[in-house]
């Protein structure tokens, strides 16, 4: 599998430590964050491919980072995952730009799929950029 | 009027040949008697057919052309009026929440003007005060965001897609407000389907929209179908049915519009079935909807399969 970047943004610190590692074992560079302000701060100082963001967090909650990270990372693609499952976010996250929005719990083999397959819609939007 | 003339144009030229060919057949007894003579009259009916022909060619282009720009004007015309129409709604849908945001401010000035020193119950209105006002330019915000999409903003990103996948997950999105009203969501997914080619994310915000609606639709207790099947090798067909209070024949034409709403004023845009038309047509397929008022709605997209665009994944 191709090396690419992968942000996990979850205020749950033991999902955050066991996506981190599962996705490194694959062979992916990943970082872990705690808060939708931590991810807009390691944003600035770097760029990701994917970032798995979690919609209910204290603070910025996952819509309103979700807006703030496409104005710094446009390109970066946003899977969004909720626990409760609220569908005005779900709705929002859409319209703002998430690739897509996920039930927890999600199995691991599932979100890697998608991981990888919002990977590849970045790489597609990129090469349309640069063709243009 | 157009097909008319081109009709006349083409009665003329195959009439000028076959007066030539007639003249050519009967001239044979004649040619083997006086075969210069009849040599020079087909050369010339020859030249004469050849001369018509052009002409009347001339006259088909010229035809086109008009045609054409008749269309076009016709096409600026229509464009014109859905302008002025689109420019009334977006109007009245922003004026709603500036009105209530003007609203609000002018609220805030009175209690500033007139404070009288219960500090607490101030900050609790200023609180609620800043708190509409945020939701107000919220809902701008996304009637901005569903115009610029209806606009024209909107570019695919091709990829390859098991949509039986897609809309399972994006249907569990709705299963938590479904259950509340104890309305019961049913799967009926035709389990060989072709993968399709079409763009992810904008298909889950149609599917998603189209759920939201038939939650919405539904008061208590009722069923959501959900539904894929292949139609033949080329296109896949997604339906939604609900059995809510359905729509009236009236409004039936009027849904895709818009700015169209039956819901209150503030809830809703007016905009989310425009929205998933534009985009389901921007992906190839097609939209439509039927319903019977106090049964049920059923919305049915179509899809091609396989849609060959730069960027296809394999």
């Amino acid at each position: 599998m191709e090396k690419f970047a992968v942000l996990i943004v979850d205020d749950e610190v033991d999902f955050v430590e066991t996506m981190v590692k599962r996705l490194k074992d694959k062979g992916l560079d990943v970082e872990g964050v705690h808060s939708g302000k931590e991810a807009l701060k390691i944003l600035n100082a770097r760029d990701f491919d994917v970032c798995v963001l979690d919609v209910k967090m204290p603070g910025i909650d996952g819509i309103e980072a979700l807006a703030e990270m496409k104005k710094k990372r446009p390109y970066m693609e946003v899977i969004m995952l909720t626990g409760h499952g609220s569908v005005e976010s779900g709705v929002r996250g859409l319209q703002l730009g998430a690739y897509d929005y996920i039930m927890k719990p999600v199995p691991f083999a599932d979100l890697l799929k998608k991981i990888i397959s919002a990977y590849e819609r970045k790489v597609i939007e990129e090469e349309r950029e640069r063709e243009k | 009027m157009a097909e008319q003339q081109i009709g006349n144009v083409i009665y003329r030229v195959l009439r000028a040949h076959l007066v030539s060919i007639l003249i050519l057949l009967s001239g044979i007894p004649l040619y083997l008697r006086a075969g210069e003579l009849f040599a020079a009259g087909a050369v010339l009916l020859a030249v004469v057919s050849f001369f018509m022909t052009r002409g009347l060619t001339r006259e088909l282009r010229k035809s086109r052309r008009q045609r054409r720009l008749l269309e076009d004007q016709l096409a600026r015309t229509h464009k014109l009026a859905s302008i002025d129409e689109l420019s009334s709604g977006i109007a009245h849908e922003i004026n709603n929440p500036l009105g209530i945001i003007a609203q609000e401010v002018q609220w805030i000035e009175h209690i500033l003007k007139n404070s009288s020193g219960d500090k607490l119950k101030e900050k609790e209105d200023f609180g609620e005060s800043l708190k509409v006002i945020s939701l107000q330019v919220d809902r701008c915000k996304e009637i901005v965001h569903k115009i610029l999409s209806l606009a024209g903003e909107l570019k695919p990103v091709i990829q390859r897609i098991e949509i039986n996948d897609l809309i399972d997950h994006i249907t569990d999105v709705v299963k938590i407000d479904a259950a509340a009203k104890q309305i019961q969501i049913i799967r009926e997914f035709q389990p060989t389907l072709p993968p399709i080619c079409s763009d992810p994310p904008l298909l889950r915000q149609v599917v998603l929209n189209l759920l939201v609606n038939a939650t919405q639709a539904i008061e208590r207790d009722g069923e959501i179908t959900v539904s894929t099947r292949c139609m033949d090798d080329t296109s896949i067909e997604i339906t939604i049915e609900d059995t809510g209070c359905g729509i009236p024949e009236e409004n039936l034409d009027k849904i895709f519009t818009p700015f169209f709403s039956t819901k209150p004023t503030g809830k809703g845009t007016g905009l989310g079935l425009a929205l998933c038309r534009g985009i389901i047509e921007k992906l190839g397929g097609s939209i439509a909807v039927t319903s019977d008022v106090g049964k049920c709605t059923a919305f049915t997209i179509n899809l091609p399969v396989e849609r060959p665009q730069e960027g296809e994944v394999e």
